[in-house]
């Protein structure tokens, strides 16, 4: 009978491949990304446009994002769905607050057929009143759900405080933004945002070079003319709100504060003492909150990043009895990173699970393409990897010290709860 | 075609491998066979309750997921009503701390009262956040109970309520163990860019010793054949009425399986679909239209749920509903809506394929059904079938008698 008390020895990771995608320049501020190194048939295109929710009146960014496959003079809305399912494309939209995106996901063989309809639509889009009054009714109906869910309005809250130096990026929607919708309206943001807003192309798949001159080709009337500028002083407001939700069960909580992108000197390391406090299963959240006390089914942590800044977020839902005992337990926690050193075998631990994670970041042509657009936004290359490498090898408990007490101040925080 | 070796210890745990030579990762996926329909009625909800107890630490190792991040892994499991699935994702040269940590689990728990207290206070917070403090959350539990009179399905995995929960011994969960978690009981499948002979090596290092336990012999849970029409109406304070029809199906081992898949797809899998172009776009009855498949082992439901419009009622979108489903019991898809049917079968396919944790949990499942290998013949299924076995499945599946509706009517006033 082997020794099952001891543990298996462990190989440290010291070196990561790193495979970037190949670059087309389209113009001087819009370029193409191309993975080539797919070992299967799947293929992947994402159009990044200037076309985020801080652009145009409240709502029209939505508005228009959600009705860019609603029909064009020529062709409905039914028609065009019908041309890219039979092409085995799966198509998704998205948007952020500085930026929207259409991707579809096929099998290689399909790509140019299925780009060629995307473009289409894209570049066509009529806004069919017929279209437009039932996307509005939808949309409406899904945000009523919404906003039945503590998680919803917390974030929506948070939002409004993160952002509140600037109206563009600190409004969010409301019900009555969809009564009011002209058709004029999505035209113009359309035409500004989408017809001439292309900011990128990132393609993931084994594909010839004459498809990507294709796509290169189709796309040449959409590229971005304007360097396009994003808030890079965006400051939140301090202190705590509460929106009451009669009948809920539980407590959204979202508690957090404007900080830093991969540009900032400070970003790498701070990775780390996120990671520590709530960004793993065995963080110092998790096991305080739920592992230890029962409030939660999670709590995490997490730096989301804009163009030219970033945030900081921490997020959970916990039993509506428990909410200021969990609000005093971050708040304790966020002290005792600022007051005591990580001891040397937690320490071990997140350099030792990160460099695992980033080594899984890196499997694969879509993570690999992810993870370098990831730094492409910022003007980095996948050099930048090799230094998160380093800085997780060879941060000390003195640094997450300094880091936290610069960084995780009470004060500095915007606190939200809603239930 | 996925490529992969099988060989079992003496005590009659099933290993698979499937190598992988693209990638520096390597996944453990352990497949329990024990699920929501292995509980007893009266302590509902345990196996999922007992899914967040195997992360409480084991006999030799007071923590389950330390030593795991300590060789730069992460984990997680799943409970459904039929399986239980735990599977470990790390750095393939440290693939042993996996190993060592599944086997002592498998071994025995530590089982301490802490761990049960509060495990118990997670899974009430999850039960709330999931099922109760959503719009819509608790359908499942309403749909269940009716669609199912007699077979275990008729409960979900998170548990009738909240008291079965409350109410879970140490003595429950140590039982339970010890029927549930033996050797003979779980699959475990291994993939990554390793070797066979080292793989085989180390599982017999920390497997081999796990005493077999007793074969667990599941009695025979049928489901008796639907012969009336049932529906529910409930009344909740939800922004919009909510629909869910649900008719019972062939578990996922009959021939016909797929065919009820593919004709799911046809009804309401994208905006190409019957129901969608029919009740949304044309008919404007519906702001949201879906079809799907539970994908249950034993007897399970093709659902057909969505929203009404304002201004509609049950009635006006019911007889619309049925109209569609009588066209599609009566003339045969045309081959075009087939080809696009299958053309998104194939491609979403291909992606889930991509991932080893995808391969390694889709082995294990195909190889709990009877035969690993089984993996491999679904796209020469499903190439195989035509409008006509459609048809004959609609006809089988889409029956009044068959179907169970629960209705969920908007009211401010409801809770």
């Amino acid at each position: 009978m082997q020794d099952r008390i001891i543990a298996p020895t462990l190989i440290a990771i010291d070196h990561i491949d790193f495979t970037a995608p190949k670059t087309h320049r389209l113009s001087n501020s819009v370029n193409l990304y191309h993975m080539n190194s797919v070992p299967n048939e799947t293929s992947r295109f994402d159009l990044y446009f200037d076309a985020g929710k801080c652009k145009g009146a409240i709502g029209i960014a939505g508005f228009v994002n959600g009705l860019l496959f609603s029909g064009t003079e020529v062709k409905s809305s039914i028609e065009i769905s019908n041309e890219i399912n039979a092409l085995g494309g799966f198509l998704e939209t998205g948007i952020s607050v500085e930026n929207a995106v259409v991707s579809i996901y096929c099998l290689r063989e399909n790509l140019v057929s299925i780009f060629k309809v995307v473009i289409d639509a894209i570049q066509n889009a009529s806004f069919d009143e017929k279209e437009v009054k039932e996307f509005l009714s939808d949309r409406k109906q899904n945000m009523m759900v919404s906003m039945e869910k503590v998680g919803y309005l917390a974030q929506r809250e948070f939002q409004q405080k993160l952002f509140a130096s600037n109206e563009s990026y600190s409004k969010t929607v409301n019900l009555s933004d969809f009564e009011s919708v002209s058709q004029t309206a999505l035209k113009e943001f359309h035409a500004q945002h989408y017809l001439k807003g292309l900011l990128k192309i990132a393609v993931v798949g084994n594909l010839p070079d004459k498809d990507i001159g294709f796509i290169k080709e189709k796309t040449r009337s959409l590229l971005t003319e304007k360097s396009h500028c994003f808030d890079g002083n965006l400051e939140n407001k301090n202190g705590s709100s509460h929106i009451n939700k009669e009948g809920a069960l539980q407590c959204a909580l979202r508690i957090g504060r404007i900080l830093f992108n991969k540009k900032h000197e400070d970003y790498l390391d701070f990775l780390i003492l996120n990671t520590i406090l709530g960004d793993y299963f065995g963080s110092r959240l998790m096991t305080n909150i739920r592992e230890e006390k029962g409030y939660t089914y999670g709590v995490g942590t997490m730096i989301a990043e804009l163009h030219q800044t970033g945030y900081f977020l921490i997020a959970t839902e916990v039993g509506k009895k428990v909410k200021d005992d969990t609000i005093n337990e971050i708040k304790y926690e966020l002290n005792r990173l600022q007051n005591e050193k990580v001891k040397q075998d937690e320490l071990q631990l997140v350099k030792n699970y990160m460099l695992g994670q980033l080594l899984k970041s890196a499997d694969g042509p879509y993570s690999m393409t992810d993870l370098f657009l990831s730094a492409e936004m910022h003007g980095k290359d996948l050099e930048f990897y090799n230094e998160a490498l380093v800085s997780i090898q060879k941060i000390t408990a003195e640094r997450i010290q300094e880091l936290a007490l610069k960084y995780l101040n009470w004060d500095d925080m915007t606190i939200v709860s809603a239930g | 075609m996925i490529k992969y070796e099988r060989f079992q210890l003496p005590n009659g745990l099933r290993v698979l491998f499937h190598k992988d030579e693209t990638t520096p990762m390597a996944v453990v996926n352990t497949l329990y066979d024990v699920g929501a329909r292995d509980e007893n009625e009266n302590k509902t909800g345990f196996a999922h309750l007992f899914e967040h107890l195997m992360f409480g630490g084991s006999i030799n190792i007071p923590e389950y997921d330390a030593p795991l991040q300590l060789a730069g892994g992460e984990n997680n499991a799943f409970t459904s009503n039929d399986i239980t699935n735990y599977y470990d994702v790390l750095p393939a040269k440290n693939i042993e701390t996996a190993l060592w940590l599944e086997s002592d689990r498998m071994l025995a728990l530590a089982s301490t009262p802490q761990s049960l207290e509060v495990q118990r206070s997670v899974v009430i917070e999850e039960f709330k956040q999931r099922y109760l403090n959503q719009p819509y959350g608790d359908v499942w539990l309403e749909l269940r109970p009716l669609a199912y009179q007699t077979h275990p399905y008729k409960w979900a995995t998170i548990g009738k309520s909240i008291d079965h929960i409350e109410e879970a011994t140490m003595q429950d969960v140590k039982a339970f163990f010890k029927k549930h978690y033996t050797p003979s009981n779980a699959i475990l499948c291994i993939a990554g860019n390793l070797d066979l002979n080292n793989v085989r090596a180390l599982v017999e290092k920390w497997y081999g010793s796990i005493p077999a336990g007793n074969k667990y012999q599941r009695p025979i849970q049928i489901e008796a054949h639907q012969t009336e029409y049932r529906e529910k109406l409930i009344e909740r304070n939800v922004p919009s009425s909510a629909f869910y029809y649900a008719f019972k199906m062939m578990g996922r081992n009959h021939p016909d399986y797929f065919v009820a898949d593919s004709l799911s797809d046809a009804l309401g899998r994208d905006k190409s679909s019957r129901l969608y172009v029919s009740l949304k776009k044309n008919k404007q009855l519906v702001s949201e239209i879906n079809a799907y498949i539970t994908g249950s082992i034993d007897t399970g439901l093709l659902i057909i749920s969505g929203k009404l419009n304002e201004q509609v009622s049950f009635q006006e979108f019911d007889t619309a509903l049925w109209e569609e489903i009588n066209k599609i019991k009566t003339v045969e898809l045309e081959s075009k809506e087939l080809d696009r049917i299958m053309i998104k079968i194939r491609t979403s396919r291909e992606f889930q394929e991509q991932g080893l944790l995808n391969r390694a949990m889709n082995l294990s499942m195909y190889e709990l059904l009877g035969d690993a290998n089984r993996i491999n013949d679904e796209n020469r299924i499903y190439s195989k079938i035509t409008t006509t076995d459609i048809l004959k499945c609609a006809n089988e599946i889409l029956q009044k008698t068959n179907c169970s509706v629960l209705k969920v009517k908007a009211d401010k006033n409801a809770r």
